[in-house]
């Protein structure tokens, strides 16, 4: 596949040019603008946005993979509801992501236990599990900052567990269990790196706002489906800690019998895709609870990654409360490390 | 190495490179450089029924520490070995072997400070005979064992594992086994294993290691080991904890094969792990790497000083085994103890470790040895390791919060069995 620089993804602004990217160069490397001091609980667009650059896709068993590469980025990950920042370290050449899709349908896989290998002639550079997560232009990737070894052709072998932890619906069901591993070139320059495009954003950093979403890119990105795409009713959409869930519900026999309460939580701003967190749902009518417990996560080609749980069925009148056990477990890129964090319980009468 | 490229590198950390290395150079270097030569070492027995019939008998002959756990000999030496024949072993060529490892049991006393060591046969060398092995022998050819690995299997026909303290011991065994002298530690050699198998010079059919407190901090300038990373001095393997106490630990009773033909025997099962321990060390501080070695109670309730020396003879991780999926919802990771401990039978674990560190191909890695009754065992409790339960709770990833596998990642595994002393020697499937 071709490689391409994406220097359009700075999206929205104006790409910048050659000279441009030398002069910001001082900016980048003596620093990027620290983190903001007064960041609201919430998204917000980051102090500074950057391109990357597109290496190559690959194929094989049930998935697809891309790699690509940009400057080292901060990044927070999260465990339980503990935030980690993981500052860029003074070796570290670039910020590596990986994105993991169905090849058929061009789902993206959240949750397929991903680790690269990185070689270059034959000689081990890095091995590393590379952690999931949310950034604002791709939405759920794989990333990590990695020390390279200078300008070199390298193979990433991008090694996939499979998924776990989630269950499969529909032509979906049986599929992405298997691990595979698909070897993916990278031809890392430092200068083919400082093309890449890079913006400092002061005007915009700290506003309630996203950075648009890289949607230009012929590889897919986990967007979530708007209400209007998904099967069945829609409920309503509920929000807390600056996230969506747009609630469904869906009746098919991919489901078996009865109502299958779909909840598909997505980032404000550009809908992208939310895993990995635990929620809880309780249904109640004329005061008695008709369902009490824990969704699942469940993969379905068509309501995409989503909670769910079951019930015979839904009547005008009911109210659905949501509540948020464990925040998203994904690492966040600037702009999503303060949000979806801290959740209120939500309540949705049915119409 | 000679000893004036090696001034300045301390006694053990260059004997270690020396076993690294091999060969008679390597050997020379070694013998010249410390004196450390054949008198220092003591020799064994002629007297074969003196030894015990389980080769992997260890513990007897290992010295132990103040809470009464083995010590396990510092340096190692993994020969994976092919028979060189056609066809099936004859009458003379077991007579060689056994003649060999006699020799060998002559020129070293059977301990840490002379030489320890087993002879495993795997699934594919018993495959060349028309019977096969009996059901008491659990024995199947080693294969990838959680979803997020994908390892070389190991099909050679034999392996040699070589122990010792003495690095010098080590190399002299070696060289006597492959007929490069005819000597070793003083003591004639009635016949060389090299007459009858084909012995490698190299990774990945000669892997080395060692283990013991001191020996990782002093060779951690290797890949997977940041620059900043303060490996405790005083622990024995890479990733900073001591392992092995003695009651999380099967014993060798339990793990040996009770009847059949190979009654006496044990399986062994051997992997290469390469370590990559930027995250481990660099991100993360000491609570946390308590958490995911051992269990998140451990770090909340400080059990664990330094390397663990004040655990005793108990690592605690059994009491942390029931709280697993609790901790994984409230402290958002799980232990590789606590995990493993899930494994248990009659509250004790199911394998026997003796693992060790490793710089072979200059990268930081471990041999996870271990030896149990049936091969089923290993699997469960790798199984139980890899926490595949554990992620449809959130915070639970196959790698990440799990235990310490976001840190290691399997390159080979290798299945064989170490037939009682009496069978050691190319064995038939059913000896008499
Ligand atoms: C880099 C690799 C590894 C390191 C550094 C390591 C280290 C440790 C440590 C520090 C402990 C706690 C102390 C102790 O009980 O000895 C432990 C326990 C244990 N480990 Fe590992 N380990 C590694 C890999 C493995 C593997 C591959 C297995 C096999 C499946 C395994 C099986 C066990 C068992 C059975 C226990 C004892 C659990 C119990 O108490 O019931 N370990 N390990």
């Amino acid at each position: 596949m071709n490689r391409r620089t994406f220097l359009a993804a700075a999206a929205g602004t104006t790409s910048a040019g050659l000279a441009g990217c030398f002069g910001l160069l001082e900016t980048r490397t003596a620093g990027q603008p620290p983190v903001l001091s007064d960041r609201p609980d919430a998204v917000y667009h980051p102090t500074h946005v950057e391109g990357m650059q597109m290496e190559e896709m690959g194929q094989s068993g049930d998935f697809a993979a891309a790699v690509m590469y940009s400057y080292p980025h901060r990044f927070w990950t999260v465990s339980g509801s503990a935030v980690t920042k993981h500052s860029i370290r003074s070796d570290d050449a670039a910020h590596v992501m990986v994105a993991v899709w169905d090849p058929e349908t061009g789902v993206v896989v959240p949750d397929a236990g991903v680790s690269i290998a990185v070689t270059k002639d034959e000689e081990v550079v890095s091995e590393e599990v590379i952690y999931p997560m949310l950034s604002q232009p791709m939405g759920f990737h794989y990333g990590a900052n990695f020390a390279l070894d200078g300008t070199a052709n390298y193979t990433v072998e991008v090694d996939i567990g499979g998924l776990s932890g989630v269950e499969t619906t529909g032509s979906f069901d049986g599929r992405f269990t298997e691990s595979t591993s698909i070897d993916l070139d990278l031809s890392y320059s430092e200068a083919e790196k400082q093309n890449i495009s890079y913006e400092n954003t002061p005007d915009r950093a700290g506003d309630r706002t996203a950075v648009d979403a890289m949607t230009m890119m012929d590889m897919p990105l986990g967007i979530a489906p708007s209400p209007d795409e998904l099967p069945g009713a829609t409920v309503g959409t509920a929000s807390a800690g600056d996230a969506q869930f747009v609630v469904q519900a869906v009746e098919a026999d991919r489901f078996g019998g009865g109502t299958h309460v779909a909840v598909s939580p997505r980032t404000p701003h550009n809908g992208m895709l939310i895993p990995r967190l635990g929620l809880e749902m309780t249904v109640v009518r004329d005061g008695e609870s008709l369902f009490d417990g824990e969704l699942g996560a469940v993969l379905d080609p068509e309501l995409g990654y989503h909670y769910a749980g079951g019930l015979d069925a839904l009547k005008s009148g009911d109210e659905i409360e949501l509540r948020v056990t464990i925040p998203p477990q994904v690492a966040r890129h600037e702009g999503y490390e303060t949000a979806f964090l801290s959740f209120e319980p939500m309540t949705l009468p049915v119409a | 190495m000679t000893p004036s490229e090696s001034r300045g590198i301390d006694r053990r950390e260059f004997v270690k490179a020396a076993v690294a290395i091999g060969g008679m150079s390597a050997l020379s270097a070694c013998l010249g450089r410390f004196g450390d030569g054949a008198e220092s070492i003591p020799t064994g027995t002629d007297d074969p029924t003196s030894l015990p019939d389980r080769q992997h008998a260890w513990n007897g002959a290992l010295p132990s520490d103040d809470h009464g756990n083995h010590v396990l000999a510092s340096h190692h030496v993994l020969l994976y070995a092919d028979y060189a024949g056609d066809g099936t072993p004859t009458a003379d060529e077991r007579e060689t072997v056994e003649s060999a490892l006699q020799s060998l049991e002559r020129a070293f006393e059977w301990s840490n400070e002379g030489l320890l060591f087993t002879v495993g046969y795997s699934p594919r060398y018993f495959d060349r005979f028309d019977e096969s092995l009996p059901d008491s022998v659990d024995l199947p050819e080693p294969a990838a064992l959680t979803s997020f690995e994908d390892p070389d299997l190991d099909t050679n026909d034999v392996v040699v594992h070589l122990a010792s303290d003495s690095g010098a011991a080590l190399l002299e065994a070696e060289e006597a086994l492959k007929g490069h002298s005819d000597t070793a530690n003083g003591v004639e050699m009635d016949a060389h294993l090299g007459d009858v198998l084909d012995l490698p010079d190299e990774f990945p059919g000669r892997r080395t290691g060692f283990v013991g407190g001191g020996l990782p901090a002093e060779n951690s300038d290797v890949s997977g080991i940041p620059d900043e990373a303060d490996v405790p001095e005083e622990s024995p393997l890479y990733m900073g904890f001591k392992s092995g106490f003695d009651k999380n630990q099967a014993t060798e009773e339990d793990v040996t094969i009770s009847e059949g033909p190979f009654a006496g025997a044990t399986t062994q099962h051997v992997s290469r792990i390469r370590l990559r321990l930027d995250d481990w060390y660099v991100e993360q501080d000491q609570d946390e790497r308590v958490a995911e070695m051992f269990c998140p109670a451990h770090a909340d309730e400080g059990t664990v000083e330094g390397v663990g020396e004040n655990l005793g003879d108990d690592s605690g991780a059994g009491d942390c085994a029931e709280t697993v999926r609790e901790d994984a919802r409230s402290a958002g990771r799980v232990g590789h103890a606590q995990k493993t401990a899930r494994a248990r039978r009659d509250g004790r674990p199911i394998i026997l470790r003796r693992d060790f560190d490793s710089t072979d191909k200059g990268e930081a890695g471990l041999h996870f040895l271990a030896v149990q009754e049936g091969i089923s065992d290993f699997v469960a409790t790798k199984t139980s390791m890899a926490g595949e339960d554990l992620t449809d709770t959130p915070t639970i990833r196959q790698r990440v919060n799990n235990g310490i596998q976001e840190y290691t990642f399997v390159k080979r595994r290798g299945n064989f069995l170490l037939p009682p002393r009496t069978h050691r020697a190319l064995p038939t499937p059913r000896p008499e």
